[in-house]
């Protein structure tokens, strides 16, 4: 597959939002699909460097958004704290482990695994990695398929903090956590985004 | 350069063929979607937008969560989730909640049968490139499968304390999910355009 002919050795553009190819970009100040008019690009601008501060920064927040209450449950005997994972501790404590271990997937796993699958991704970009190229590909699928699940208990702490208000009874106040959480799957969803994976085949080819 | 298709996964040049009848047209170097079937018509994709906003408006309308305790009762619709992290002053998060299940599938049905209703009858909405690019943008923030299972969770952290009733709304939202997710497989970019070109022609 060393001949193969790509988009770049032809001159041609692909237009990530319509999927129209488009002939010799690069030779144009601005150039703008003449389909759908979107900018166009050979390969995403700046698209290492920008993904590497947003991981950075999903990276820090995410150490808050565990460690911070994402909810406080006041009521007439005490006031809990909640974090991410005592949630998912006391929903295994009630016995819906099915629900427990959904939110502890979409909650825990899915934004670590989306941090650590991104830089490994990044590491073997900035390398032009000659190897496992499928497989690192079909990561970021991955990556870019479950990043939308981890929003699922913001939903839930949502729901319960609006309905949970009843005066002299319960209470449920978001907390902290929820933010940096919130930020984190916010962060990670863009530099899924402005990460290219054309970079990932950019280089000569090996075994 | 109609004769090529470039992988957008890949950079992979490969020579165009017709689009597949069913299933899809993989890249051989990378396996990313090439080509989907491109000959549904447009009037598919109309009634499953008019259906996903009637349902849109059905789950704003009545409440999600029906909640008892002590006597007293509260409920909450899906604009509502949004709003009560208003309240407790988390305003971005608030918005964020917003954007992904009320603002997002809204705008995504909207910007649909804004296109293909002109596009029906042979004629191009006005802005059309520009309404077709906010289009996949607001889908890409469109979260209602997530929300349905967060509202799952909900529901069952709650049934150990309260008496909690699943809405009328939450049956829509579980609806409108199946909905958003058909429009957008009927309303790849490729069909779209397909649609365009064979009303130009």
């Amino acid at each position: 597959m060393s001949s193969a002919a790509t988009g770049r050795s032809l001159g041609l553009t692909v237009c990530l939002e319509c999927r129209a190819t488009v002939r010799q970009v690069h030779a144009l100040a601005h150039p703008r699909c003449p389909r759908c008019l979107a900018r166009l690009h050979e390969r995403k601008p700046h698209s290492l460097g920008i993904t590497t501060v947003l991981i950075v920064s999903a990276a820090v927040l995410y150490v808050p958004a565990n460690l911070l209450p994402v909810m406080n449950t006041r009521t007439f005997f005490d006031d809990e704290q909640d974090t991410i994972m005592s949630g998912v501790l006391e929903l295994l404590h009630s016995g819906s482990w099915p629900i427990a271990l959904l939110v502890f997937i979409a909650s825990i796993v899915v934004p670590l695994l989306k941090i650590l699958a991104l830089a490994v991704l990044l590491y073997s970009a900035w390398r032009r990695e000659p190897r496992l190229r499928l497989e690192r590909t079909e990561l970021y699928r991955l990556v870019e398929f479950i990043g939308r699940w981890s929003m699922l208990d913001i939903y839930a702490i949502s729901l319960l903090a609006t309905l949970v208000q009843v005066q002299g009874f319960a209470n449920i106040i978001v907390g902290w956590g929820a933010w940096a959480f919130g930020a984190v799957v916010v962060l990670t969803m863009i530099a899924t985004r402005t990460f290219d994976e054309r970079l990932l085949w950019d280089g000569p080819a090996r075994g | 350069m109609p004769g090529v298709i470039v992988c957008p996964a890949c950079d992979l040049a490969h020579r165009r063929g017709a689009p597949p009848l069913r299933g899809r047209n993989e890249c051989v170097r990378c396996r990313a979607p090439l080509q989907r079937p491109e000959g549904k018509p447009v009037e598919i994709a109309i009634a499953l937008g008019v259906c996903a906003l009637v349902l849109l408006i059905i789950a704003n309308a009545y409440p999600l969560v029906v909640m008892h305790v002590n006597g007293a009762t509260r409920d909450t619709t899906l604009v509502g989730a949004a709003l009560g992290l208003y309240d407790q002053d988390y305003r971005t998060l608030a918005a964020l909640v917003f954007l992904t299940t009320v603002l997002a599938p809204l705008s995504q049905i909207v910007a649909l049968l804004y296109l293909l209703i002109p596009l029906r009858r042979g004629r191009r909405a006005r802005g059309q490139s520009a309404v077709f690019r906010l289009l996949l943008a607001v889908r890409r923030w469109s979260f209602m499968e997530v929300f349905m299972l967060g509202a799952l969770v909900a529901l069952v952290r709650l049934s150990g304390y309260a008496n909690v009733v699943p809405g009328i709304a939450l049956w829509s939202c579980a609806l409108l999910m199946i909905c958003l997710s058909a429009l957008t497989s009927v309303t790849s970019p490729e069909q779209f355009w397909a649609w365009v070109e064979q009303k130009r022609g």
